[in-house]
């Protein structure tokens, strides 16, 4: 017996050995991936195959990025005043979304009238892309702080209401049942077991929501705009700087993977109840 | 349950049917009133309903509405049958090998975060202002959900059913035909509700940077033009049309995937 078992210990450890390997392979494979289209974009552009006015090679484009920090060139604002004031745009819209959206949601997912009343406005305005709201805001509110805020909260608003909505609709009815044979008034049943049982849905649709805001936003200040990263994308395109097009675009990248991670750590927190299976 | 008196009962049903009534009053009334107080902000519902008659009357850039909207629709569907054929095959590619998924989906996760609208200057810059530019964005703006969608679906298929399969002596091409595309077939919808949605607002987004048809184009047009009538008509038509693209997929979907019913 003590022979099996140390010869199955030994397998066990072998087969941890190889996973480790594969793991490190695939892991170099996926630098490899990265690092293969890298070189192939130098390469065409070195050789002349694409007009590098038109693609920059990426070493232009990391010294651009750099570049960026400290000069003002073209668009009148350094990346960092960019970034702020994108990033300033996009959560207030955002924040202000989740504040009546998941609220707005759950109630008409758990009160029948909030729903008949609600439900038809909300209709209306959902098939709305939120790209169309633009020039309508424009017009009501000008250019500013706000009128961005709020074209970012329409885009926003709908996927905080649509999953607050359905995830307090999926709440476990033996659960409810269960409660209300206690004694628990409605009010407490909503507090107690729709709002917790619904959060794994709020927080996917948070997911979206965040993803079309900066996606949003992008439009928001190509089209109106002093300053943030579409406008400087925007200002990069009409004096003909690809480099700074694809800074941009490196930059709003980077920043949605980086929000959206920090989203990740947030639901992970508050959902540390929910069993991971 | 307690019985309700029908007194009750007739109160309930009232504030069931009343609701969504007067929601929908309230909103006609707060257009009018809103529009009557300022014209130049809010042109009157019949103002919208006039510039709708004259689009027809008198065509934009050659061509009515409807035009317009064929336009837009074209540009969305061309690139969707491209997206469809490639996002498909390249998301069951990084789902089912995990060779193609550390090499192409670290690529891919790199691409992936830069939103569709964000790739329009550089399309513009490369290819100009004609169709061919607006079908790549739209395919941009489709092909990522798919991927995601697909991939994910591939991968969430119990391992106990491949290896049942295996063990009954399927090769991979099998396993792979009989029980894993099928199984990921509800999430691979779901991926193309995604990119159908996702396609009509990225038609939009490059439409409204410049181009001669096409609802987008219509809505800068009237922006530019302080005609917030045409900008109404066209908000409320591409409102319409992606309502109506939201419920073809929605039967499509009973159709294609009847045991996904959720």
């Amino acid at each position: 017996m003590a022979a099996d078992k140390k010869n199955l210990e030994a397998k066990w450890s072998e087969y941890l050995k190889q996973q480790k390997q594969a793991n490190v392979k695939y892991m170099l494979l996926s630098a490899a991936g990265i690092l293969t289209v890298l070189i192939i974009w130098q390469g065409v552009v070195m050789l002349g195959l694409v007009d590098s006015h038109l693609l920059p090679p990426p070493t232009e484009v990391l010294a651009t990025l750099l570049d960026k920090f400290t000069n003002t060139v073209p668009d009148g604002n350094v990346l960092g005043t960019n970034i702020l004031a994108s990033l300033q745009v996009a959560l207030s819209g955002f924040c202000v979304a989740i504040i009546i959206g998941v609220p707005l949601g759950l109630l008409m997912g758990w009160w029948t009238y909030a729903d008949r009343f609600i439900r038809p406005i909300f209709e209306l305005v959902r098939p709305v892309p939120p790209i169309a709201w633009i020039p309508l805001v424009v017009v009501w509110m000008g250019v500013g702080l706000k009128a961005k805020a709020l074209i970012i909260f329409f885009t926003a608003f709908v996927p905080c209401v649509i999953n607050s909505y359905t995830g307090i609709k999926l709440t476990s009815q033996v659960l409810i049942d269960v409660s209300r044979t206690f004694g628990a008034p409605n009010w407490l049943i909503f507090w107690k077991i729709g709002i917790p049982s619904s959060l794994p849905m709020v927080f996917a649709g948070i997911r979206v929501a965040l993803g079309n805001s900066w996606s949003t936003l992008v439009a928001a200040e190509m089209l109106a705009a002093s300053a943030g990263l579409g406008y400087m994308i925007q200002i990069g395109r009409t004096v003909a700087r690809p480099d700074i097009v694809i800074v941009g675009m490196v930059v709003i990248g980077a920043i949605g993977a980086i929000l959206s991670a920090i989203l990740s750590r947030c639901e992970r927190y508050f959902l540390r109840w929910k069993v991971n299976r | 349950m307690d019985r309700m008196s029908s007194k009750q009962k007739m109160i309930r049903t009232v504030l069931y049917w009343g609701l969504p009534v007067l929601a929908v009053v309230l909103i006609i009334v707060g257009w009018i009133v809103f529009s009557a107080g300022h014209p130049d902000l809010m042109p009157a519902p019949w103002d919208v309903w006039e510039r709708f008659i004259r689009t027809f009357t008198r065509p934009i850039a050659k061509t009515t509405l409807i035009g317009h909207a064929w336009a837009s629709l074209r540009r969305v569907l061309i690139a969707l049958l491209i997206s469809w054929a490639f996002g498909i095959a390249f998301g069951i590619l990084i789902g089912w090998s995990r060779w193609a998924r550390a090499f192409f989906g670290s690529i891919f996760e790199v691409i992936r975060p830069i939103p569709p609208i964000a790739w329009i200057p550089i399309v513009i810059m490369w290819f100009g202002l004609g169709e061919f530019p607006k079908v790549l964005l739209v395919f941009i703006g489709t092909f990522v959900p798919l991927v995601i969608n697909t991939s994910a679906g591939i991968e969430m298929v119990d391992k106990i059913n491949i290896h049942v399969g295996r063990i009954f002596g399927g090769s991979n091409k099998q396993i792979l035909k009989e029980i894993v595309i099928p199984t990921a077939l509800p999430s691979i919808f779901a991926g193309i509700r995604t990119s159908v949605s996702s396609g009509w607002t990225t038609v939009l987004a490059a439409e409204m940077m410049g181009a001669q048809q096409g609802l987008g184009s219509l809505v800068t047009r009237g922006w530019q033009g302080s005609d917030l009538s045409l900008v109404l008509v066209s908000v409320i038509t591409i409102a319409i049309i992606g309502a109506i693209l939201a419920v073809i997929l929605q039967k499509l979907e009973k159709v294609v995937c009847p045991w996904n019913n959720k």
